[in-house]
């Protein structure tokens, strides 16, 4: 038996090994240009994974139909990173066996960190299309970019929203309006919710009444919670909810008849999921999720290059999948345009040539899919203000985009919130 | 409640609110728990795969409800036997080959099989997050000012009954008689002509069917996911320890303190803090009371 097993794993090996051929370095001549491609495909994260790589793939046909990068046919080397152990080793993998220079991933927040460790220290440029981690950039690594907003960028929108949106039509001046802060307390929960504290109040002076994290896989009864915001009487709660959370505060606020004027969430967890929605149908009415443009977004708001690219975006996404693009597809599939954009102006993957070129860019709000904009910061992060993030509302089962105005067709409804049972 | 604030009607109400919370999620916690007590009780096997067959309850509520439009309170019946059936095939195939081994050994094993049933809850129906919703949802009852979820009143109620079903059954039954004797001590029960092997067999399934059972009624009040036990399994090992392995009774009231701490320490100092406050009172207990707030002095130490 031991030697049967033995047999089978060298020969897995040599497969895995030995059937990899020598010459990637030969892509140059081959007309084809390479990066790698790190995502979870199997594992607890693999259902969004695989939605970023089907975005990855749209575009990057997308982009070979456009005359591909640097004159060649983009392709890819996809590898699995299902945990941060598996990101580490397969970036290591991608970059030395398969002779990358760009590496572009990954999704997870647990697994940027350390596929972009490895990256930097072989001198190659990792090219993060979605991680949220706010520590991601902070480390001092000179050839890492991020080409969505981090955690922090999230709660720097919902206060925009709150202020700019919310109080005028409260009929208050944001430093009148009472704020109740909850969430889940991993890493990202904390990141939103403690820049929006800080923005809140620095930059509006609106009045924070309470502040409360929570572990969401051990919460059983939010009832205790509800009935000590009762008492403070938030105007507004910001309440960053993971899933399970969301629909219990919500369930049971209803219960208890609590009443506040608006509920803002940010991300794709809790109430900006479709479960949300099935689980509570039309009880979801009124919670506003930040996201990235849904139903009722104008396309005729975007710049033409951004019409032009967000159309052909779509209708692949549509011809493809049959829906409208899901947030893992849009998050995929403008980092890797906004790639093909540095590319095209670098012409070259020599990291320094690659950095000009992405300081350089420099494109407004409406420029690419998702009416993205561009401006790298020095530690290579997209600027909040360019990377357009949308509010969408909970209206009769569907998430639609209600804000900012000029991007959409559709309104924000229930503000203030009103009655439980008024909310039709 | 306010310290600040002078005790008003308002007040008054929200302590009221907050003895009905404590109440009706008690009364979900010892739910889940009683199985677990018999099982860790009389078999003295620490089943870490506890909290999985709570997620296969609720899951099996949710298809019911789903692809036959099947009402929990209906499925409850069906459940019993379903996972009496579920809990005796696991016995055989899983659980007879460790039971006279070590402890290490049996943490290993229900560990493992925690892992298996998961994974395959999580390829077989995948990590979405379902949903029960059934049309008594969110009914609410009113009594003066304080508020009253129809399904965890509901729960409560069947809690109370399980609990005292699981005592009647032990005290006054042969069955019952036959397992405590095996929990006091299993070579004893041996030489009495006991066939221990059916005994554990017998605990093993009948918990199961407890909180498969759990898992059906508890469906409506929390998403369906392949890891929903973990929201409840290591809090209910906290409750059977409070109220004394084996003790039904002791799980009852268990369940009730746990809840207390949690609602009251949540309100009190906030949700993080619920966690330190009833672990805190678990180390307590078993520093100074290692049998249970309610059991027996040395109870804890028989038949292992």
């Amino acid at each position: 038996m031991p030697r049967l097993a033995l047999t089978i794993v060298v020969a897995a090996l040599t497969l895995v090994l030995g059937g990899e051929p020598a010459t990637v370095r030969g892509q140059a001549l081959s007309g084809e240009y390479k990066i790698g491609v790190l995502e979870p495909l199997t594992g607890p994260l693999a259902f969004e994974g695989k939605r970023h790589l089907e975005g990855l793939e749209i575009v990057r046909d997308l982009i070979n139909e456009r005359g591909g990068v640097m004159g060649k046919r983009l392709a890819f080397s996809v590898a699995d990173a299902t945990d941060p152990t598996a990101a580490a080793s397969e970036a290591n993998r991608l970059i030395t066996r398969e002779g990358v220079k760009i590496i572009t991933g990954t999704f997870s927040s647990r697994l940027c960190g350390a596929a972009s460790e490895v990256a930097a220290r072989h001198n190659v440029i990792y090219w993060e299309s979605s991680c949220v981690d706010p520590r991601f950039n902070k480390r001092g690594l000179q050839h890492v970019y991020r080409t969505e907003i981090d955690a922090t960028g999230f709660g720097w929108y919902n206060v925009e929203f709150i202020a700019k949106h919310l109080a005028p039509r409260l009929n208050l001046k944001p430093n009148q309006l009472k704020i109740a802060f909850l969430s889940e307390d991993s890493s990202y929960g904390q990141g939103v919710t403690e820049s929006a504290r800080q923005r809140a109040k620095a930059e509006f002076g609106m009045q924070e009444v309470t502040l409360e994290y929570y572990n969401w896989q051990t919460l059983n009864d939010m009832t205790p919670t509800i009935l000590k915001m009762k008492q403070l009487n938030p105007d507004v709660v910001h309440h960053i909810g993971f899933g399970n959370d969301a629909v219990l505060f919500w369930r049971q606020s209803k219960e208890q008849n609590f009443l506040f004027k608006a509920l803002v969430h940010a991300g794709a967890t809790g109430y900006g999921g479709a479960d949300f929605g099935k689980a509570l149908g039309n009880d979801a009415n009124g919670v506003f999720a930040l996201l990235e443009p849904g139903p009722g977004f104008r396309l005729e708001s975007l710049r033409p290059e951004g019409q032009q690219i967000e159309r052909a975006f779509r209708d692949a996404v549509q011809k493809r999948t049959g829906s409208y693009p899901f947030g893992g597809h849009q998050l995929a599939g403008s980092g890797l345009w906004l790639l093909k954009l540095v590319l095209d102006r670098a012409q070259s993957d020599a990291p320094e040539k690659f950095r000009a070129a992405v300081m350089a860019l420099d494109l407004p709000v409406g420029s690419v899919i998702n009416g993205w904009g561009v401006k790298f910061s020095e530690l290579g992060q997209n600027a909040n203000e360019r990377v357009q993030h949308y509010m969408l509302q909970w209206q009769n089962g569907q998430l639609v985009t209600v804000w900012p105005e000029e991007f959409t067709t559709l309104r924000a409804k229930w503000i203030p919130l009103g009655p439980w049972d008024q909310r039709k | 409640m306010d310290p600040a604030r002078p005790l008003g009607p308002a007040q008054i109400d929200v302590l009221a609110q907050l003895a009905v919370a404590t109440v009706l999620l008690g009364g979900i916690y010892a739910l889940v728990s009683v199985g677990l007590t018999l099982i860790f009780g009389i078999m003295r096997v620490v089943n870490f795969a506890h909290g999985e067959f709570l997620m296969l309850g609720m899951y099996l509520a949710f298809w019911a409800f789903s692809l036959w439009a099947l009402d929990p309170y209906f499925v409850l019946f069906v459940s019993i036997p379903v996972f009496f059936v579920v809990g005796l095939v696991t016995y055989a195939l899983v659980m007879r080959g460790v039971i006279h081994a070590s402890h290490n050994v049996q943490i290993f094993t229900t560990v493992g099989l925690s892992t298996v049933l998961q994974n395959v809850a999580l390829v077989a129906w995948s990590g979405d997050f379902r949903f029960v919703r059934p049309w008594h949802l969110s009914t609410v009852l009113r009594a003066g000012g304080t508020i009253f979820n129809l399904t965890q009143v509901v729960a409560f109620l069947i809690a109370v009954a399980l609990t005292a079903a699981l005592v009647a059954f032990m005290r006054w039954t042969h069955a019952g008689r036959v397992m405590r004797a095996t929990a006091q001590d299993r070579d004893a029960a041996t030489l009495m002509g006991i066939d221990t092997d059916r005994v554990y067999r017998l605990s093993f399934a009948i918990g199961i069917a407890a909180v498969g059972s759990a898992g059906v009624l508890v469906a409506p009040l929390y998403s369906v996911y392949p890891t929903a036990g973990l929201q409840f399994v290591l809090l209910s090992y906290v409750v059977v320890v409070l109220g004394g392995l084996g003790d039904m009774l002791g799980a009852m009231l268990g369940s009730l303190i746990v809840a207390a701490v949690e609602v009251a320490g949540s309100y009190l100092f906030g949700a993080a803090w619920k966690e330190i406050f009833y672990f805190l009172l678990f180390i307590l207990v078993l520093v100074f009371r290692p049998a249970g707030l309610f059991g027996q002095r040395g109870a804890e130490t028989l038949g292992v």
